[in-house]
């Protein structure tokens, strides 16, 4: 096929994936509200092409080639697109699960309105989200850092009502806080060490810090506390779980995927890119941020244990489960490292799919809480067993995606001389089970106890197919991801890419 | 051919499980449920089947099956206790509305159960035992009933504990070998490495404790005795012939015979003598006959925990340990899946005496009938062999066991000796309470059934009992014996063999006939679940008393001094989901101190 190959060389590649949602979001913007059909013609164009410039970008990524795009702002700043394995694992993500969540937000949408408003938001910021993954320098990461803030926000009160308002003032303090401090942070950098670049295994000369250890500490907090608030870390975690009165396909794709994982992403970048995960080790920072996420990973699943709005519970959840992708990459050798990232793609898969089937219980038979869904498996039963697949593997039982990374964790915390992180682990596991596993009793095996109509489900089709599908095939994707885990086209074969490649 | 038969053996019936969402092949899944044990039973059956191996690198972190000796056992009395469980589940739930939820859960678990015997790596069998252990709670809350729910409640949190101590130690050995060990060598390696790190006793309890849920070693049997009794009767043959012997099945497989674990050794077998005593115990205390049998698998499998603990005592005697619980397991589990049926056959066939009397015998329903008689006959007969009778099974495997425990040395034997006779005088005891309390339990069987069903409940039974009174005759030909042990006889030691069975009859008919006798022993009555009962008194303690009315004293006496307000806020926000407002102004505050040091500093 030396055509196809001919375009998988292309350079610009990075480019035309970011500008593939940019530009179908930019037009929407300027649509009429009843234009749906051109709306929904322009979303699916637009995810579709990005899925195959994507799938081109896999094909010579895996042929070994290097992408780079740059264009210079201002001397000595570029603006950096580079496609290397690494970016390419979280842009695959980002774009199948655009892909999916579109189709689910036309559906659950259907018939509200300020939906151009809405799609147009959401293609911005999925280019913002493909812009963090593929950003070669800091300079390039927090432009689109701060572009997916200002892009979320209009997602965040989307509904307009007093609530909606409220968790997105308090989401625009938290990450507008964060982004001055990221910014500092690069400039900081930048005075010190005169270089943005990411690089495999650290950018900034050891010698330097060396010299003014003080110095880096600062920059390294700085930045820490840039990506720290949208990675859900605690602390700065509070406003994650008051964002969820957002729309569930914004719940379900922002919060699951593209914000927290921007966040999680950059705490990547910031210890494996910027400083180098042996000089992080060295200043003992690493150590910090790996104490941190622990402690989130069981505070959050504490929190999660209380909640009965569903949406809140999973909200915690993420808070968790998160920290796994942070705490995988603190830590110093490969197995943790695999594991943390492999964790980015499951975590999404699962958590998107838990949304989205939260999104569907609210929206077909109006429940909303733990406590009212009891026998809500027989009126949506593949809905159900789609949440269930996900919670199992959020709890981590083999096959299913979520215990593999939990496998990984595990064999890179021992050989990462690090054996603390097993009771973590353990205690993120118990926890985990305690507050899904009475979900799925009472979705299975309790009586009805809210007012539904168990006779409404006219065909095996229990809810709209735009909402069913794309959880049924996440689920899939989840289920397949830990059933196929040693493949090389498996998140964990192309983490195993990255990794032992020298990506990170 | 081996290998397609070997990969069919768990692909079969994970495949109708997850065909079960497709509501329109439902039917002829919930058909070819009892019939996909078959593949496992022809692998099993075949001569050649040893050694056969299978690899599907791509599958997970790598999908390995293999079949050895002792897979081979376990397999031929799995799988036909899966195929003639199956069988009768499919009349027991002829006309049950949860049918189907039945026998979707009946398949995954079924899966879970053969993968496991035919596991070739750590994960692969982690990965079977997890699917058994979570899809059998569909099969113990069956009824959904609220004791069902109970006993499902306190199977899943003990389940949930199992597991976490085997992922610990899952998690030490792979890491000691690098990645997930293989069976065998690779594991046998792991564990030499956990030996010089000295970590290898440590993560032997682990395993002993993890898959000891499983196993039901006293005190982690709690579950066994609550859901037996209300697991629909299939389901209880199952757990109790099956599901508890891959316990002991993972105990060989994960557990270094060839090291040897002296401490580890020692104390299972010390745990095996109580628990075959704790089970007879608890079990006469009990008045529902499926209780009673939980108990008795309970005490049974001390038995073969005390075989397990020979093998890890001494390595030069793990071979003939090793057969004697191979000979154990499969004695029991065929016995024991014959006494459940026989109670659901009890319940369905016999038909109350009033009614029975009330109308001809003709209309009974031809080979159906009013027999309650010969029910208990035909329970006698798995009984019997139970008891470890001459001439039964149970002699032979009771013998093998005796024969390991001659030669293990550290002077064991002479008290242990003692101790068994006693313990096996215990089993009549609980086989003739059994009896009892199936005769005394009230028959539903409807006179008006259909003949087939009354046809499709009793076939199961009567081969199962068959199978495990003479079933036994046919293993020398078929079992693979290890180098240097013979095939213990029916008959060796006759005064040995009848003293328990003998001594359990005289007793039995004491504490029926002559109950004054033992005073007020022969009332003691102990509710089922034993310790469950004062552990669940204790934790509802704390959560009976309403989150509000403490929460409200807790504030009322805390109020007096001017910090409690900052706790009451704490508490609120912790409840009342509204943690914003308390950390919201710090957590800002810090951050934006933080932003201003950082300009501070930065400043040339």
């Amino acid at each position: 096929m030396p055509l196809l190959t001919g375009f998988a060389e292309w350079e610009t590649l990075p480019l035309l994936v970011v500008l593939s949602s940019f530009a179908p979001g930019v037009v929407i913007m300027f649509l009429r509200e009843d234009q749906r059909g051109l709306r929904t013609t322009l979303n699916m164009i637009g995810a579709t092409l990005k899925l195959l410039l994507v799938g081109l970008m896999l094909t010579g990524v895996a042929a070994g080639i290097e992408y780079r795009w740059a264009m210079t702002v201002l001397p000595g700043l570029e603006l950096v697109l580079i496609g290397d394995a690494l970016a390419l694992l979280f842009v695959t993500l980002s774009a199948v699960l655009w892909m999916v969540t579109t189709i689910y937000a036309i559906g659950y949408l259907e018939g509200s309105p300020n939906r151009t408003r809405f799609f147009g938001f959401f293609s911005l910021c999925v280019t913002a989200t493909t812009g963090v993954a593929m950003a070669g320098d800091l300079f390039t990461f927090v432009i689109f850092y701060e572009a997916l803030t200002w892009t979320t926000y209009p997602l965040v009160v989307h509904r307009g009502s007093e609530a909606a308002i409220r968790a997105g003032r308090l989401y625009l303090i938290y990450t507008l806080t964060a982004g001055a401090l990221l910014i500092v942070g690069a400039v900081g950098l930048y005075a010190s060490a005169g270089t943005l670049e990411f690089v495999a295994g650290g950018a900034i000369d050891p010698q330097l810090v060396h010299e003014n250890p003080g110095r880096y500490l600062i920059i390294f907090f700085l930045l820490l506390g840039g990506v720290g608030v949208k990675a859900a870390l605690f602390p700065v975690h509070g406003w994650l779980p008051v964002a969820m009165v957002a729309p569930a396909p914004v719940s379900a794709l922002l919060h699951a995927v593209a914000v927290v994982k921007a966040g999680a992403f950059g705490v990547i970048r910031l210890l494996h890119s910027v400083f180098g995960i042996e000089l992080a080790t060295e200043m003992g920072v690493a150590a910090v941020v790996a104490a941190g996420a622990a402690f989130t990973i069981v505070y959050g699943s504490l929190r999660a244990l209380t909640q009965d709005d569903l949406k809140r519970r999973l909200a915690f959840s993420t808070v968790s489960q998160l920290s796994y992708i942070t705490l995988g990459a603190a830590l110093l050798l490969p197995l943790a490292h695999i594991g943390g990232l492999v964790h980015l793609v499951h975590q999404g898969l699962m958590k998107i799919t838990l949304f989205f089937c939260a999104g569907i219980l609210a929206e077909t038979i109006s429940v909303k809480r733990v406590s009212e869904m009891g026998g809500v498996g027989r009126r949506l039963p593949l809905t159900m067993i789609a949440f269930t697949v996900a919670a199992l593997g959020m709890i981590g039982l083999p096959p299913i995606a979520g215990f593999v990374s939990k496998w990984h964790l595990g064999l890179g915390g021992i050989e990462s001389g690090a054996e603390w992180i097993i009771p973590v682990l353990l205690a993120s596991s118990l926890l985990n089970a305690a507050y899904f596993l009475p979900i799925l009793r009472t979705a299975w095996f309790d009586p009805q106890n809210a007012e539904w109509n168990a006779a409404e489900r006219e065909s095996w089709l229990e809810a709209d197919w735009r909402l069913l599908w794309p959880a049924l095939i996440t689920a899939g994707i989840a289920l397949g991801s830990g059933l196929f885990a040693n493949t090389a086209w498996s998140p964990l074969g192309w983490t195993r890419l990255i990794v032992y490649g020298g990506g990170l | 051919m081996l290998e397609i038969l070997l990969v069919l053996t768990p692909a079969v019936p994970a495949l109708i499980a997850i065909l079960w969402p497709l509501q329109g092949v439902r039917r002829a899944l919930v058909s070819a449920a009892p019939w996909a044990a078959l593949p496992a039973l022809f692998l099993a059956l075949h001569p050649g089947a040893e050694g056969t191996a299978f690899a599907f690198p791509a599958f997970f972190t790598g999908l390995h099956l293999a079949i050895d000796s002792t897979s081979k056992v376990f397999l031929v009395f799995t799988s036909i206790l899966w195929f003639l469980a199956g069988a009768f589940a499919r009349s027991y739930h002829a006309s049950d509305p949860r049918k189907e939820s039945f026998f979707g859960f009946f398949a995954l678990t079924m899966a879970g159960n053969l993968g496991l015997v035919v596991a070739g790596d750590v994960l692969t069998a982690y990965l079977c035992f997890a699917v058994m252990t979570f899809a059998a709670y569909g099969l113990v809350v069956h009824e959904r009933t609220s004791p069902s729910l109970r006993a499902g409640r306190i199977y899943i949190i003990m389940a949930v504990a199992g597991e976490l101590c085997i992922l610990t130690a899952l998690f030490l050995l792979g890491a000691a070998a690098g990645d997930a060990p293989l069976f065998g060598s690779e594991l046998e390696r792991a564990w030499a490495v956990l030996d010089e790190e000295g970590l290898a006793t440590g993560v032997g309890f682990l395993v002993a404790v993890g898959f000891g849920v499983k196993a039901g070693i006293v005190p982690l049997h709690l579950w066994l005795p609550l859901a037996h009794p209300v697991a629909p009767t299939a389901a209880s043959a199952l757990l109790s012939g099956a599901m508890i012997k891959a316990g002991l099945l993972s105990w060989l497989r994960f557990l270094p015979a060839e090291i040897g674990m002296p401490a580890l050794g020692a104390t299972l077998l010390v745990a095996g003598v109580g628990t075959a005593f704790y089970g007879v115990a608890m079990g006469v205390a009990q008045d529902d006959p499926k209780t009673v049998l939980a108990y008795s698998s309970v005490s049974q499998m001390g038995y073969m925990t005390l075989g397990v603990g020979l093998l890890l005592l001494d390595p030069s005697t793990a071979p003939a340990a090793a057969f004697a619980v191979l000979l154990y397991a499969i004695h029991h589990g065929t016995a024991k899946g014959a006494l459940f049926l026989s109670v659901g056959v009890w319940d369905r066939v016999a038909v109350p005496a009033r009614i029975g009397s009330a109308s001809p015998r003709a209309e009974k329903g031809g080979a159906g009938g009013s027999k309650p008689l010969l029910v208990i006959l035909g329970a006698a007969l798995p009984a019997a062999v139970l008891t470890g009778a001459p001439f039964t099974s149970g002699a032979r495997a009771k013998t093998a066991l005796k024969d390991a425990l001659h030669l293990v040395g550290g002077g064991w034997y002479p008290w242990l000796d003692p101790l068994l006779l006693a313990a096996a005088t215990g089993t009549t005891v609980l086989m003739a309470r059994f009896l009892l309390a199936l005769h005394r339990r009230e028959p539903k069987g409807d006179p008006a059934r259909e003949p087939s069903h009354t046809r499709g409940l009793a076939l199961p039974w009567v081969a199962l009992v068959a199978l495990s009174v003479g079933g036994h005759s046919l293993l020398p030909f078929w079992f693979p014996l290890p180098e240097g042990i013979d095939f213990p006889r029916v008959l060796v030691h006759l005064p040995e063999a009848t003293i328990p069975v003998a001594g359990g009859v005289v007793l039995a008919w004491i504490a029926w006939m002559r109950p004054g006798w033992l005073g007020r022993a022969g009332r003691w009555r102990i509710p089922a679940g034993d310790l469950v009962v004062p552990l669940e008194r204790t934790v509802g303690g704390f959560r009976k008393v309403p989150a509000n009315a403490m929460a409200q004293e807790v504030e009322r006496r805390l109020s007096r001094i001017r910090t409690a307000q900052v706790w009451a806020h704490a508490r609120a926000a912790w409840v009342a989901e509204r943690d914003l407002f308390l950390i919201r102004g710090p957590v800002l505050a810090l951050l934006l101190l933080a932003l201003s040091v950082g300009l501070a500093l930065l400043m040339p």
